[in-house]
């Protein structure tokens, strides 16, 4: 069941990175099947819990590095069978049932992709299309690149691990939209660096990183690296302001962005200490 | 740090990430001032001057970490011990040359590694020796935010 769990991670990291690569239609298909897997996720992890199993986010590294998508389709096609000998692993019928359907479906549409040269988003040319940069800028904005991209991945992951072991709804609405908010910045900053020709799947997570048992605590640093990360995407817009007005405006919208996320986490730990006090 | 093609290439696979379940020792590098650290987990052949069969790392830390961890962990691979402590030594001696915050990410990486290095001699004596850790010198603040 934990290789199960651990491979349809990594199968969600496949898809989702492979989309990124790809430039025609394929890549909505390819992030609606990320999705898919996401959910799949989702499931087991909530079938360990009710179960009392331990487990972890812990994954191998997903290479990536193609030149055509064809060769990512079947690598996905591959993991995905993989997947399909280990599911009798699940004890669940209604879980594997389910996942076995999108597999059959998922696979048979993966496998009619129209083919792609997608070797630019590994290239390492560090040239955006139409967008002029300074050396300065572009250096800026690879660290940033590759900074917020794990940042963003880890924080799905933290924000779904706390809501699989969460039966607050008030809690969980708010890290049900912080995952959806990352996704959302995961998607952009990826897009990016494949634009870049930089892209990489994220590291692995180390334990500690969700398995916190400080709730508040974490909550209150989220919030100081929120304004942190504020300060870097102001930063960054002024950095590459004076080479591309697409980027400066972009950053600025991220920076804004950020302050939602400050109020929701804001909101969490209000909640976290009202409900102290009560006790 | 600048973005350089090799840099980058450490940025997008970086070598030898994660964790070594089956390893024979493990050493920890933290910086005290912002909780980042650094694990290094080592698979040694035993012998007078042991060899590091394997060796992985993992990180709660910023870019410049990974490309450290990547790069020191490449050099330390199938090198024996007393390699590796010149290792250790040659990268420590290098820190005033960096920025402070590229210099506290490779020390936190050089220290993660003699402390692997150190727990190894450790269980040779005792095997319920804990992992040994280290804590870096080294400011991690850029010289313009601490002259501010």
């Amino acid at each position: 069941m934990k290789k199960l769990f651990k491979e349809v991670h990594e199968v969600w990291l496949a898809t989702q990175f492979t989309g990124f690569m790809s430039q025609t239609q394929s890549r909505q298909d390819l992030y609606e099947f990320a999705n898919i897997f996401f959910k799949h996720l989702t499931w087991l992890e909530n079938d360990f819990i009710k179960n009392k199993i331990p487990y972890d986010y812990s994954i191998d590294q997903v290479p990536i590095r193609v030149t055509h998508l064809s060769h990512m389709i079947n690598n996905i096609v591959q993991r995905l069978e993989s997947i399909q000998t280990l599911l009798p692993n699940c004890d669940d019928p209604h879980i594997t049932e389910r996942m076995q359907s999108d597999i059959a479906y998922i696979k048979s549409t993966l496998l009619k992709m129209p083919e792609e040269d997608v070797s630019y988003a590994f290239d390492t040319r560090r040239i955006y299309r139409n967008v002029p940069l300074t050396d300065e800028a572009r250096d800026a904005l690879t660290l940033f690149l590759f900074e917020e991209s794990y940042k963003e991945y880890e924080l799905i992951m933290v924000y779904n691990f706390s809501k699989a072991h969460s039966d607050d709804a008030f809690l969980n609405r708010i890290f049900q939209i912080l995952v959806d908010e990352s996704f959302f910045h995961l998607r952009s900053f990826g897009q990016m660096m494949a634009e870049m020709g930089i892209l990489g799947v994220p590291r692995s997570l180390m334990e500690e990183i969700y398995k916190f048992n400080d709730l508040e605590q974490f909550l209150k640093d989220g919030i100081q690296e929120e304004i942190g990360a504020k300060e870097e995407c102001k930063r960054l817009a002024q950095a590459v302001s004076s080479s591309s007005e697409y980027f400066a405006s972009f950053f600025t919208f991220i920076n804004n962005q950020e302050n939602y996320h400050i109020a929701l986490m804001e909101e969490a730990l209000n909640h976290l200490q009202t409900k102290d006090r009560l006790k | 740090m600048n973005a350089d093609a090799q840099l980058i290439e450490h940025m997008m696979n970086p070598k030898n990430y994660g964790e070594l379940k089956e390893n024979d020792a493990t050493g920890m590098g933290k910086n005290p001032q912002n909780g980042e650290k650094v694990a290094i987990y080592l698979k040694v052949k035993e012998g007078e001057d042991p060899i590091i069969e394997d060796i992985r790392f993992q990180a709660i830390g910023c870019t410049t970490t990974i490309v450290a961890g990547s790069i020191i962990t490449s050099e330390a691979k199938g090198i024996s011990f007393s390699r590796a402590q010149e290792l250790v030594s040659v990268t420590l001696g290098m820190l005033d040359n960096l920025p402070p915050e590229d210099a506290a990410c490779s020390e936190m990486v050089a220290l993660a590694l003699k402390a692997a290095l150190d727990t190894y001699y450790e269980r040779q004596k005792d095997p319920d020796f804990p992992m040994i850790s280290y804590r870096i010198n080294n400011d991690c603040t850029p010289k313009e935010e601490q002259q501010s």
